[in-house]
């Protein structure tokens, strides 16, 4: 295991974090202004990436 | 979900537009998330604790900076983070008030000043509030007077709100503490609805301490606050040890009494500094959060029979309102009586009202988008539509 690894969970957890600010944001009915839909397609592509990162580190 | 053996995951801010007087401010921010993530181990900000070995003296992470800059922020001259605002109070009182010392408080003052000024021994005296539910300086005055008469001399402190808590009225604190001070009584600022939510200077108030609360106002887990002092006043409250061990003839370097020595010693304390800068920047747009409060309050007000039983034009996003005449009447024939509407307000994806409230209740908006008040306006019109009652406009 790597500092890496540690990293990339890390980095997912806030990632997830930055998902959850915006499900509050637009409570309650979660409906994403062309800003939002934006932010949280980055934010889950970040995610993807930062998995497989994460994957590789703890699997390889 | 469950986070733990028996513990369901709290999901009330994301499926919720969450209205709770309380809990508005103290929402986390998602940097607040992360820093409570990263050190929510117990003594986690102590990894680099060095001599002089105090709290507000570590620089990694960087506790030291964020108490100098909270204290500029607040225009004071020292600051320390307490375990909530309460125990800011506690401090205060337990510095300067003895056994039989009459201390001046209002007629909305905070329970919590009435247990630290108990707990120290004193006397509470509360200024009374006019019909307008304000505490004016010329009562403060009236009240110090009488305070000598009773006690042969003046309070020998005052704790002053600046938003009640149970109106969410703004007093004059500047006009009270100029009096206050005629008579050298020391003001203690309560700004738990008031620090880190809306522009806060404590010099141009002439207050002696200013207490903040993080977890009501300053987007910061709980319990958390910090308290603000004078440099006159510092030396006072911030007082250093002085006691020996007789057999070890120990003693405990700079640690403080009125603190316990350290007080905030983990995610509470990186929570409050995480949300810092964004709590620093909301505090100058809270015009927006008057107006999103105003959506609301417009909406309330049309229904007919609502009144506003707080200050008008609001000053804050804190409002207690009056509901005999508009939706206590549907309580009393609907099938689930007062309860209805706080089951309705759960249908629109609304909480944070008292279940069971239809009379006098309290909410704050503090923190909503535009479009989530304009949701919480029209979801109260359309139960009261829904309920039979006249809507105007």
């Amino acid at each position: 295991m790597s500092k890496r690894a540690v990293d990339m969970t890390f980095q997912a957890i806030y990632t997830l974090t930055d998902l959850r600010a915006l499900l509050r944001e637009t409570a309650p009915t979660h409906e994403f202004d062309a800003n939002q839909k934006a932010q949280a397609e980055r934010l889950l592509e970040n995610l993807e990436r930062q998995m497989g990162s994460l994957k590789q580190e703890i699997l390889k | 979900m469950k986070c733990g053996s028996g513990i369901e995951a709290r999901q009330v801010d994301e499926l919720f537009i969450n209205i709770d007087p309380i809990q508005a401010g103290g929402r986390l921010t998602a940097d607040a998330m992360k820093a409570v993530v990263a050190y929510g181990d117990g003594y986690s900000v102590c990894d680099n604790c060095r001599k002089p070995n105090r709290l507000d003296y570590i620089s990694k992470p960087p506790i030291a900076e964020f108490h100098k800059d909270v204290a500029k922020w607040l225009n004071m001259d020292a600051v320390r983070t307490v375990p909530g605002a309460r125990r800011g109070f506690q401090a205060v009182a337990h510095t300067y008030v003895k056994k039989g010392d009459p201390v001046l408080l209002t007629s909305l003052s905070h329970y919590t000043e009435f247990l630290a000024v108990e707990e120290a021994g004193g006397v509470a005296r509360e200024i009374p509030v006019g019909d307008n539910k304000l505490v004016t300086p010329d009562a403060a005055a009236e009240k110090i007077e009488a305070v000598k008469r009773e006690f042969g001399r003046a309070p020998v402190l005052a704790f002053i709100d600046h938003i009640d808590y149970q109106y969410g009225n703004m007093h004059d604190v500047a006009g009270i503490a100029k009096v206050a001070h005629q008579y050298d009584i020391p003001v203690a600022y309560n700004g738990a609805y008031t620090v880190g939510i809306l522009p806060v200077d404590g010099k141009a108030m002439g207050v002696d301490f200013v207490v903040g609360s993080g977890h009501k106002s300053m987007a910061a887990p709980a319990p958390s606050g910090i308290l603000a002092a004078t440099a006159e006043r510092e030396k006072e409250v911030f007082r250093t040890t002085a006691i020996v061990g007789d057999v070890t003839n120990r003693k405990f370097g700079i640690k403080e009494p009125e603190m316990m020595g350290c007080t905030l010693m983990g995610a509470t304390l990186v929570g409050m500094m995480a949300s810092f800068p964004h709590v620093k920047e909301r505090t100058k747009h809270f015009d927006r959060e008057l107006a999103n409060h105003q959506i609301v309050m417009d909406a309330l007000l049309s229904i007919v029979g609502t009144k506003c039983l707080s200050e008008y034009p609001r000053k804050h996003t804190m409002t207690r309102i009056n509901t005999i005449e508009s939706f206590d009447k549907v309580a009393e024939i609907h099938k689930k009586r007062g309860y209805y509407l706080s089951s309705a307000l759960e249908e629109h994806g609304i909480t944070g009202v008292i279940p069971g409230a239809t009379k006098v209740w309290k909410f704050n908006t503090y923190g909503t988008t535009k479009k989530q008040a304009e949701h919480l306006a029209s979801a109260f019109v359309e139960i009261a539509k829904e309920n039979g009652l006249s809507v105007k406009g």
